[in-house]
């Protein structure tokens, strides 16, 4: 009778153990702020011709979803070459994030490309190159022709190597995008 | 306490008579015995008592009687089983100067006499569909998903080829619940692209459920429940173990898994006092490591694998308590395809039109090097389990703690590299209590159940950092009650059930744009029912027929997710006012089993109100980083049904011929169209010739083309003038065409003494490198499926 209940106050205390074991401290874990991800939030295109200096922004300040991003309509005179120039930023941060900078740091795996939809509507040319010689740009000029109105599309092509390869071969083709939007434009 | 419910053969040595016979060649041991069912003591016709070494067997004769003769001396393993009882091994000794042998009167015969208590397995009235000894071992290497595909209705939700979620019936993720050695696999599971996070190879067995199990299992085992079990540890003094290689020739991959396993009884120590007691141990890794895996026409580059896992437990056995511990770690790293990295929907366009990946991810170059995208998956758990038995019944506490953490790599520009960090914490608890018969006619059982659980995607639960996370934080509880009563008869029996289940859900969140902390909450609670019957008229056939409902309620991603899924090239709305979905399951299976036939029909209707899945909306949601085809989380009420047909005959002898057969129809009923992402119908022959301890086989599996996939977009506030995806129904490309795979093998197992085994095997899987893509694989709009594989296997077992 003895070892039976002794049997059962090790039973209860095994029982009692394992509970034990699963009690573990809930302290607040956390997440560290330096593992949050990019995000993108504004692209702006600087059109310089002379000493004048038109900015357009396409701003999307909550990204993804939420409320619908804000884009300038582009403006530009006939037949004239301006400097073209490109800002990425992330806006949702303060200080606001410079993607610029690290685009450049990363010259061999990134691509801007510029679709003037008439083809006609301008003519853009890579103004800078990277260690392989192919286009950036990050600088570079566009040249309008005759007055009319369409689309310019803006892509940033992020072409990273594949296992130690390069993948950027001067072409839009590899890779995926970063950036993907239109603006309106007006040549007048 | 000889009265206990748990199932085991009592082995009764009267044997081993002729010990002093000394006939050269001792070959006339014989074993006999009565099977009866452990609970009623009704004597079970038509079990098969199997000795396992010699391949030999014989059915149970009208009162349960069995006797195998003209045995051998030696060591063997003697298997009992018959449908809806759990199977039972023991091993035995027929040989010379054993202990306990009795001298039987005159006879000169070496006898064992062996009554198999069978213990009815739990939820005998649906159906289960095991993997384990030779069909566990054919699947050896592979992941989980892809082993399961072996049973019939089970198909996989594939990401690439290394990516693999089982699907039951057409459903999958939350539907289906995984219990990893009795506890509830809690993952990151709600994700396409996540698979479970276990390592087969911690089990010695296999089973699957197929249909809703609310009742027993948890309220949201809509589709089925799948339940790995390692072997009983052992309570006697043993060394043994198992090793496994596994070589793949596509992706160069190894496998290679050991497992040791002892245990220690007090039976020697002389004190008649002692109460006895046992000890049994298991240690158990695996390393597995491949390389880019390649198609037929090219290799895909970053397709690589790693997996590291290991698991330890210990029990303690004393008269009627038993105590466990265990406790596994599974690791994995898996490279995601570069190719699949898809921006937006003009990438995922060109990819299509391309048809085949681009020459920079199909490289010449072969590598194991794991590059970015890749996910960093580690799971932990846990789990303590004590059982008391008394003279009322079994007691039992199972205590489980899991951790898994989930890192998805992404290609980002700088150092930066986690796009999503998931950690999710998980604490449950089950207390059950198994009654002994209630007038000699009722069974069953009641129990508790309870899980906590909390994610952290982002800064601390209740203070969340970012608004850019895919889910958010969340915290989880869930408690549940059930009871469940069989009648078991001669040859029927009846099980009905209940559960009560309430959920609550605490969901800390940033909504996008937003500065402040958004504490959402959300309670459920409903009853899930079973009832069930199965009809056995005569020891060949088997009839089961049952009805179950099961709920779940919307999960944090169904509610909350707002943003692109990645690789998925998607973006994806939660929709905080979905309610719980409902189904109720009707299930028939017919089982036939003779000496040359032998035949499995189960028939399903499953009608799921309120069905939560992801459809398209036809529409492109804008980004900066361009246009993404949008999905909405809604729901339909719904209609599966469909059938899984699985006859083997023996055409000659050593020669047979398995058939199975799995037809699956989903229907959105209230858009009246079939519903999106329905695996296809799928036969599959294998033709076998069994020699001895060689079998040589040739398997046929044929995947017809999903014709039944939805038309038009079912969001009628959504104007067309918006929709730029209408052609399928809103998805990206058609259903890829059907297609038919051969894959050839071959075994051959050797015995090297009493105790050692070793078994090699070859198999060919996609012997003429067909060319094809799968319409469940999320990689099938730009690239082909994987090609031919030659696997090498070798099981050391001592």
């Amino acid at each position: 009778m003895a070892t039976k209940r002794n049997q059962r106050n090790i039973a209860l205390l095994s029982l009692l153990l394992s509970v034990t074991l699963f009690t573990v401290s809930c302290k607040d874990e956390e997440v560290a702020a330096e593992e949050e991800n990019e995000l993108i939030t504004t692209v702006k295109l600087n059109f310089t011709s002379g000493s004048t200096t038109q900015s357009f922004k396409y701003s999307d300040p909550d990204g993804d979803g939420g409320k619908a991003p804000t884009v300038d309509a582009i403006s530009l005179k006939p037949n004239t070459t301006y400097t073209l120039t490109v800002e990425v930023l992330d806006e949702s941060k303060m200080p606001v994030g410079n993607i610029t900078d690290e685009v450049k740091k990363e010259s061999d795996e990134h691509l801007f490309v510029y679709t003037p939809t008439p083809s006609s509507l301008l003519t853009y040319t890579y103004g800078d190159k990277d260690a392989k010689n192919f286009g950036i740009g990050i600088t570079g000029s566009a040249k309008t022709n005759a007055a009319g109105t369409g689309k310019l599309k803006v892509q940033l092509r992020h072409q990273p190597p594949i296992n130690g390869k390069a993948s950027k071969d001067g072409t839009p083709t590899p890779g995926s995008d970063d950036i993907n939007i239109d603006f309106n434009v007006t040549v007048q | 306490m000889k009265k206990t419910l748990f199932l085991y053969i009592n082995l009764l040595a009267f044997g081993v008579g002729g010990l002093f016979a000394q006939t050269p060649k001792d070959c006339d041991c014989f074993i006999q015995g009565i099977v009866q069912d452990d609970v009623t003591k009704q004597p079970i016709i038509g079990a098969v008592v199997l000795i396992k070494e010699l391949n030999k067997g014989v059915s149970t004769n009208s009162k349960g009687f069995y006797r195998i003769s003209n045995i051998c001396q030696g060591k063997y393993t003697i298997i009992g089983r018959i449908v809806g009882y759990e199977e039972k091994s023991y091993i035995i000794s027929l040989e010379h100067g054993a202990e306990h042998n009795i001298k039987l009167s005159e006879t000169e015969h070496h006898l064992a006499n062996i009554d198999i208590k069978a213990q009815k397995i739990e939820n005998l009235t649906q159906t289960k569909n095991t993997l384990e000894n030779t069909t566990l071992d054919q699947t050896r290497g592979q992941s989980l998903g892809e082993a399961l595909k072996q049973i019939s209705g089970v198909t996989t939700l594939q990401t690439g080829s290394s990516i693999a979620k089982p699907v039951i019936h057409g459903m999958h993720s939350n539907r289906v619940l995984i219990l990893n050695n009795g506890v509830r696999q809690e993952g990151q599971q709600w994700g396409s692209e996540h698979a479970p996070e276990i390592d087969p190879f911690v089990a010695k067995k296999i089973t699957v459920l197929k249909g809703a199990a609310g009742v027993r299992y948890g309220s949201d085992a809509i589709a089925g429940v799948i339940m790995l079990e390692p072997d009983t540890l052992p309570d006697s003094i043993v060394l043994k173990g198992e090793i496994n290689s596994v070589y793949f020739t596509n992706g160069r991959q190894t496998v290679n898994s050991g497992i040791m396993e002892g245990g220690f009884d007090n039976s020697n120590v002389k004190k008649s006092s002692k109460i006895p007691y046992s000890i049994g141990f298991r240690i158990q890794g695996t390393y597995k490591r491949g390389g880019d895996i390649s198609t037929p026409n090219y290799r895909l580059a970053n397709t690589g694998i790693q997996e590291i896992n290991y698991s330890l437990s210990l029990g303690y056995k004393r008269k009627n308590w038993i105590s466990e511990v265990f406790y596994s770690q599974f690791t994995t790293k898996i490279a995601v395809f570069s190719g699949s990295h898809i921006g937006n929907v003009s990438d995922l366009i060109d990819a299509i039109k391309r048809g085949i990946p681009l020459s920079i991810y199909t490289p010449e170059k072969f590598t194991y090097a794991i590059d970015r995208p890749y996910q960093d998956v580690q799971h932990n758990l846990l789990k303590v389990k004590n059982t008391l038995k008394n003279r009322f019944g079994i007691l039992s506490l199972t205590l489980g703690s899991q951790y898994d953490f989930r890192k998805e790599v992404d290609i980002l520009r700088g150092d930066r590299n986690l796009t999503q960090l998931f950690k999710l914490t998980t604490y449950s608890s089950e207390l059950i209590f198994e009654h002994k018969p209630i007038l000699k006619l009722l069974t069953g059982s009641i129990g508790v159940n309870s899980l906590y659980q909390e994610n952290l995607t982002t800064g601390t639960l209740s203070e969340p950092r970012s608004s850019t996370v895919l889910i958010p934080n969340f915290k989880n509880l869930t408690s549940g009650v059930f009871l469940i009563e069989r009648i078991v008869r001669n040859n029927w029996e009846i099980e009905s059930g209940f559960r009560y289940d309430i959920r609550h859900l605490n969901v800390y969140r940033i909504p996008r744009g937003g500065q402040n902390v958004e504490n959402n909450t959300q309670n459920n609670r409903n009853f899930t029912g079973t009832l069930g019957a199965n009809y056995r008229p005569n020891s060949r056939w088997n009839f089961m027929a049952n009805a179950s409902s099961a709920w779940r309620a919307a999960t944090v991603n169904e509610l909350y997710s707002d943003g692109v899924h990645h690789g998925a090239a998607s973006f994806e709305r939660g929709d905080e006012n979905l309610v719980p979905e409902v189904a109720l399951n009707l299930s028939f299976t017919a089982n036939y089993v003779s000496k040359n036939f032998q035949a499995e029909l189960h028939l399903y209707n499953n009608y799921i109100n309120n069905f939560i899945f992801l459809s398209p909306t036809g529409r492109p949601a804008l980004t900066i980083r361009g246009a993404f085809p949008e999905f909405i989380y809604t729901q339909t009420d719904s209609h599966f049904h469909g059938f899984d047909l699985n006859g083997i005959v023996q055409i000659v002898k050593n020669l047979s011929l398995n058939s199975k057969i799995s037809y699956l129809k989903a229907q959105d009923l209230s858009n009246n169209q079939p519903l999106i992402q329905i695996p296809a119908n799928r036969w599959e022959n294998t033709l076998r010739y069994d020699w001895k301890k060689t079998s040589v086989s040739l398997t046929n599996l044929y995947v017809a083309k999903q014709n039944r996939i939805p038309t038009k977009i079912i969001f009628s506030d959504i104007p067309y003038s918006e929709i730029i995806f209408a052609e399928y129904g809103g998805d990206f490309a058609p259903p890829p065409a059907a297609y038919s795979l051969w894959s050839a093998s071959a075994s051959q197992q050797f015995s090297i003494n009493a105790k050692q085994s070793l078994n090699i095997s070859l198999t060919i899987s996609n012997l003429f490198n067909t060319t094809y893509r799968d319409y469940l694989n999320r990689f099938r709009y730009f690239s082909d499926e994987i090609g031919r594989n030659v696997v090498f296997r070798a099981k050391y077992s001592f």
